[in-house]
């Protein structure tokens, strides 16, 4: 796994995000390298949504904020 | 008439002053952002990461760039999509094909050497929102339709496949039998194969002959790398592959729909992409939406509205199917009438696809006026008497007001609709409408007066 990969692995473990504010966090990355990393996760089935479309992934934090989070 | 690529489609909007290129580069999280501020459409004739790339986008976002396409005047844009359409030219097969002039199979096939867009806030990935995708039904034959495909992996993508389609019909049988479904999806094609795959022609009719009328010659076809497909030979990119018979499980979206709303995450179908071919010099289409998909998709609700008012016996006079409503789910016409046709005039037009709302007044009313439109409808409506409602009709998932969440995965929408008869009711007589007019108009020029 990329280093890019594993820090969008533990901020998505961390909290909920929309697609583009993973995009906002990387902006210095090319964009072709982003979404190899985005497809390299993608690719191990670890994402999970949310009521709003967020991204996370289970095992911390994120998982009790998406949760609460329900569509308004 | 030589059938037009989509690169002489880019050189008649030049022409006509509707395009600006852009030749600094541009990195492709900044594409959407800067063709959202220009009036015009757009070339990015350089993209960060991605020699020899190009994208094109909001070739379509307003009416006067679809009566350019078309080559007619605005207000006549239904008429001429439907005498064009109606030709029917058979696609023609061809061995040399500028869309495959690059070919990438095995490892090579990555969704990332294109210049995949990220085009709205609460979208769930970047995406293809300008496809023309090819499938085949051994029964039914060829289909044509578009559909999203939002960035997965470098070999996948979602494909939203919820609405009701002949695909989806496809794709659902060949689930049944446990298989994929091959499909070719043509990037960068000419608007007339784009409306021609808008158009909800009766399975079993190729699009592409419509396409052909549209052009007025044959669309040239070449066999695709690795299914069993053809797509448009003067394409731009082509992705060719399988959607996998895993069902409606992968989630997909928001995307900013043609509702103009951004959507929800909704469930849907995996593309697997096995080759991938393109011109040397590709243009990337990214379709603005919501306004190109509105634009259209407004010709082919338009066209349709005049078929079912002809097939119910009413004379047409105007058909509007306005942006406010996408394009999509309100029809507007002026009609000759005869006693009693304002009636059958909305339920001919309320049997069009999805439209929900249809307003039927008399050819003296401007349909293009929204205030016209506000006279007839309080002059010569009783709310009582002039409106038509159905319940259970088909109705579309990205309108919130049906409350799709409520279906569950795969499930298929139900809507109400809405007629309004604008027509001078029966029995009322004409002069009674009489406007005013002022007396003494044309004898006097205020210019000389000033």
């Amino acid at each position: 796994m990329s280093a890019l990969c594993k820090v969008i692995k533990a901020k998505l473990t961390e909290t909920p995000m929309q697609f583009s504010e993973v995009v906002d966090d990387h902006l210095e990355v090319s964009w072709r390298d982003f979404l190899q990393a985005w497809g390299q996760l993608r690719e191990e089935d670890i994402f999970k949504r949310d009521d709003i479309g967020r991204y996370y992934i289970e095992g911390g934090a994120a998982e009790a904020i998406a949760a609460e989070t329900k569509a308004e | 008439m030589a059938k037009k690529s989509f690169r002489d489609f880019l050189i008649a909007l030049e022409d006509a002053g509707e395009i600006s290129r852009i030749k600094k580069i541009v990195d492709p999280r900044e594409m959407s952002g800067l063709a959202a501020q220009n009036d015009k459409a757009t070339i990015f004739e350089e993209i960060e990461g991605y020699p020899g790339w190009k994208t094109a986008t909001a070739l379509l976002s307003s009416r006067r760039r679809l009566a350019i396409t078309l080559g007619c005047d605005e207000d006549k844009i239904a008429q001429t999509f439907e005498a064009a359409s109606a030709r029917q030219i058979e696609p023609e097969l061809v061995k040399d094909a500028p869309c495959q002039e690059v070919v990438k199979t095995g490892d090579e096939v990555d969704l990332t050497s294109i210049p995949y867009p990220l085009m709205h806030v609460h979208d769930g990935g970047p995406y293809i929102s300008g496809t023309f995708v090819v499938s085949n039904d051994a029964e039914y034959g060829r289909n044509v339709g578009s559909y999203r495909m939002m960035y997965r992996s470098p070999k996948e993508t979602g494909i939203d496949l919820v609405s009701p389609s002949d695909m989806r019909f496809y794709y659902q049988r060949a689930l049944d039998r446990g298989e994929p479904l091959p499909i070719a999806v043509a990037i960068g094609v000419h608007p007339f194969e784009m409306l021609a795959a808008s158009y909800k022609a009766p399975i079993r009719t190729d699009e592409l002959t419509l396409a052909g009328g549209l052009h007025g010659g044959p669309v040239p076809l070449v066999k695709c790398k690795t299914v069993d497909l053809e797509v448009p030979a003067d394409a731009e990119i082509v992705l060719e592959g399988e959607i996998l018979p895993t069902g409606w499980t992968a989630d997909e979206g928001p995307f900013g729909e043609f509702s103009q709303i951004s959507g929800d995450v909704k469930w849907n179908p995996v593309f697997r992409v096995k080759c991938i071919t393109h011109r040397r010099d590709p243009i990337f289409y990214m379709l603005q939406m919501p306004w190109e998909n509105d634009w259209l998709s407004a010709p082919v609700t338009e066209a349709a509205g005049l078929q079912a008012l002809r097939v119910a016996s009413v004379e047409p006079v105007a058909i509007r199917a306005p942006v406010g409503s996408c394009g999509y789910w309100t029809l507007i016409a002026s009609i000759r009438k005869r006693p009693g046709e304002g009636k059958n005039a909305l339920l001919a037009l309320l049997s069009v696809a999805e439209v929900k709302l249809a307003i039927v007044t008399d050819e003296d009313i401007d349909i293009n006026n929204p205030d016209d439109i506000d006279w007839a409808l309080t002059f010569r409506v009783q709310a009582d008497q002039d409106l038509v409602t159905l319940s259970g009709a088909r109705g579309k998932h990205v309108d919130p007001s049906i409350r799709a969440w409520e279906l569950g995965q795969g499930g298929l929408p139900l809507t109400a609709k809405l007629g309004i008869d604008a027509t001078i009711p029966e029995g009322i007589p004409r002069w009674l409408y009489k406007r005013i007019q002022t007396y003494g108009k044309e004898r006097v020029r205020l210019e000389d007066y000033l």
